[in-house]
């Protein structure tokens, strides 16, 4: 399991756990990041918000709270 | 609008999440018989509006934008008290159907309270271009309420919601929500059931006992203080108890609520993937190197063509007051008095004249930025600019007004439009008059070679430092009271596909703002024009018989601390009327070419013959660079003044933000004449 700042730009992962308040638990549960959640990593660059697809949607994250989504890489 | 029709009326809410097409719909169903003003002591804006069908009028609620019925912002909690209070008879649903997986989430959220509802299953072109098909019909037997194919910015269309909202009035269906609960059973140790049983069996308003269940999971305070009020004290302490023992609510309901989701789309949506991800363009709009000077280069284009449609009508605004002659000729042949005469020929052509030039630019810059956030740039221009902007407490879309400020503050100010928070809106303005504006370009040069000569470009390189400071300065104290905690968190957002502009659409929006911002635009110009002309009035046509005059000359004793003569002082008191009034206003003080009124209002920045060699003889340099900083930070000028007004909608904020930049351009004044005075003497 690692960090999804962590994560290469091109590879696939399965969200494994969301950790942080319950604002902020809710804010990304209505934008789609809820555990098991498959997401392809698109972008990400230092200083840069993290960009990904999931759910027919490209979402940008900061990398501060990427931090606190938790992944296992499938491919 | 009549408020006593307006409440009898059926009313219909309209739901959904940012991009879901909401704001299309409402300006397609309301046209112009719509309102924008604020919800009731809250900063954020409320449409409302009304349409009329076979006779009957509906009202019509625009619900603020949010991606769910949670209480972590205003919006939310608007939102959600809205549709508690029962105020709506059926609310509408909007969902993006290229994105129907993760904006059916507002409908998951939502199932559970009582009251009809229709989904709009919005975009289905957009989603039909990108190989997805939806059965809405089945999708409308899971739901058991209308589910309806659409395309807001298409009037045709129209039809369909009509008869659905009709059926939703009459049958009152309500989301079906069987399948939904049974995944809410699967909740660790069954505390769904648990709380469940300890809720109001008829629910809290327009909440059911289910859904307040599920709140206290996601640890809604706002509804556990509700939920207080209706249980006994024994069974709101069991609540408590159970509701501390969760961990990650809002992840557990969340998953639940998605399941749902799949499940529902599982045999309804079809889709071919073979696309890629991210299109070529949009891997150079949000590339780490180039996103941003692309972003730069489309702001600056923008810019360019927001002058296509207003240049034009700028032009007609421009000629309003060659009207003044043959009015005053006509008005003087039929023995007007000759005040009458200058107050309509200077003050009533010179407010049409602004407001009309006001309205070109305005229209021609929420027509091109508009035409950018609705195909989708402007949410790559956020996400680019995020980490910049993040650093002066705004969002990533803030960097487009201030980038169109070095053009023109009005157009600025107009663009803050497109950023959708109330407070980033009005911190983004309070910042981007801080930008030296195409009419300052105009007049500190001049005035700095005239002074400075070959150092006049060590002038420009300081004003570009200290704007630069004065933003750090402006964002620390406004941004503590008008960013709210909640948008300090870091950015979580979607960049929405790219799609086709609706021309029709975006045009019928913004031309119904244009009324509104036209009415505005005249009465603030025509009352501060009136007090100006009144100040600056003369009966016998010299300046120095006006009131402006003699309270010029009386508090010079004040304005040269800062480095004000009673002369300079006054042109930069005019500059906050039009920048270049500056240098008018120093020919009618010099020279006594024409009133104070006509030279400020009439001036096209140029400096009048002969007026070089009288500033050269009577201003020292600390005097003149005093006053090249104080007119270059001062108010950007009226109509940048009323489009601040307009979009911030708050006379205390522009009031506030105008005695801001009047207090700290003085304090600038001094502090240049100070530093200069050490070099000079």
């Amino acid at each position: 399991m690692i960090a999804l700042n962590e994560v290469n730009a091109g590879q696939k992962v399965v969200v494994s756990d969301v950790k942080g308040d319950q604002r902020f638990l809710s804010r990304a549960t209505s934008i789609g990041l809820t555990i098991g959640c498959r997401l392809a990593i698109l972008h990400n660059e230092k200083k840069f918000p993290i960009l990904f697809y999931g759910r027919d949607t490209v979402v940008a994250l900061n990398r501060e709270e990427s931090k606190n989504v938790l992944v296992e890489v499938i491919e | 609008m009549n408020k006593a029709a307006m409440t009898k009326c059926p009313t219909i809410a309209l739901l959904g999440q940012p991009n879901s097409g909401k704001s299309t719909l409402f300006n397609g169903l309301t046209g112009a018989r719509q309102r924008v003003g604020n919800w009731p002591g809250k900063t954020v804006e409320k449409k409302e509006g009304y349409y009329n069908r076979d006779g009957a009028r509906y009202r019509v609620t625009d619900l603020p934008g949010t991606y769910s019925l949670s209480a972590n912002s205003e919006e939310e909690i608007i939102t959600r008290d809205y549709i508690a209070s029962g105020q709506a008879d059926v609310v509408c649903i909007l969902a993006d159907s290229s994105q129907l997986s993760r904006s059916l989430f507002m409908l998951a959220d939502y199932a559970g309270i009582e009251c009809p509802a229709i989904l709009l299953l919005n975009l289905v072109d957009v989603a039909e271009a990108q190989g997805k098909t939806v059965d809405a019909k089945k999708l409308e037997e899971k739901l058991g309420i209308p589910v309806i194919p659409f395309v807001a910015a298409d009037r045709k269309q129209y039809d369909r919601y009509y008869e659905a909202i009709d059926k939703a009035m009459k049958e009152k269906q309500q989301i079906s929500i069987d399948s939904l609960i049974a995944r809410f059973r699967t909740i660790e140790k069954g505390i769904y059931e648990e709380l469940l049983a300890l809720m109001p069996p008829e629910g809290i308003d327009n909440y059911s006992p289910h859904w307040l269940a599920i709140k206290l999971i996601e640890g809604d305070a706002a509804i556990l203080e509700k939920v207080k009020s209706g249980l006994e004290p024994k069974a709101y302490l069991k609540t408590q108890k159970i509701r501390s023992s969760i961990r990650n609510g809002p992840l557990q309901t969340g998953g639940c609520k998605f399941q749902w989701i799949d499940e529902l789309l599982s045999d309804t949506l079809v889709q071919e993937q073979d696309k890629p991800l991210l299109s070529k363009f949009d891997r150079l709009a949000t590339h780490r190197r180039w996103g941003k000077p692309l972003a730069i280069l489309i702001i600056l284009l923008g810019l360019v063509a927001s002058f296509i449609p207003a240049a034009p009508i700028m032009t007609l605004g421009s000629m309003i007051p060659r009207l003044g002659g043959p009015i005053a000729e006509a008005l003087s042949a039929i023995g007007a008095s000759q005040m009458l005469i200058d107050l309509i020929s200077q003050v009533v052509l010179n407010t049409l004249y602004f407001a009309v030039a006001m309205i070109g630019f305005v229209l021609g810059v929420n027509l091109v930025f508009g035409f950018l956030e609705e195909v989708g740039y402007m949410a790559r221009v956020s996400y680019v600019f995020d980490g910049t902007m993040a650093k002066l407490g705004l969002q990533g879309k803030s960097v487009m007004p201030l980038v169109v400020s070095f053009g023109c503050t009005i157009g600025g100010a107009a663009g803050t439009r497109v950023i959708d928070s109330w407070g980033q809106r009005v911190l983004t303005i309070a910042l981007a008059w801080v930008v030296p504006c195409a009419a300052t370009w105009a007049i500190v040069p001049v005035l700095s070679s005239l002074f400075f000569g070959a150092w006049a470009p060590l002038i420009i390189v300081a004003i570009f430092i200290v704007a630069g400071l004065h933003m750090l300065i402006t964002a620390k104290i406004f941004g503590s009271k008008l960013i709210r905690e909640e948008e300090r968190a870091g950015l979580i957002m979607e960049l929405p596909p790219y799609h086709r502009p609706r021309w029709k659409a975006l045009l019928r929006s913004i031309l119904v703002r244009t009324w509104d911002i036209l009415a505005r635009a005249l009465r603030v110009i025509f009352l501060v024009s009136l007090v100006f002309w009144l100040l600056t009035y003369s009966a016998s046509g010299n300046p120095d018989t006006s009131l402006l005059y003699r309270v010029g000359r009386a508090i010079e004793p004040v304005t040269i601390i800062f480095g004000l003569t009673w002369q300079t002082f006054l042109a930069y008191f005019a500059s906050m009327i039009s920048k270049e009034a500056a240098l008018g206003v120093l020919g009618s003080l010099y020279l006594g070419a024409g009133t104070l009124f006509t030279a400020t209002v009439g001036s096209g920045g140029q400096m009048a013959t002969g007026l070089e060699n009288v500033l050269l003889a009577s201003l020292t340099p600390p005097a003149a660079l005093a006053f090249i900083f104080a007119v270059t930070f001062n108010a950007p000028c009226l109509m940048a003044i009323t489009s601040t007004y307009q979009e911030t909608r708050s006379v205390k904020w522009t009031l506030r933000i105008l005695g801001y930049y009047f207090v700290s351009s003085l304090l600038l004044a001094f502090l240049a004449c100070r530093i200069a005075n050490l070099f000079f003497n």
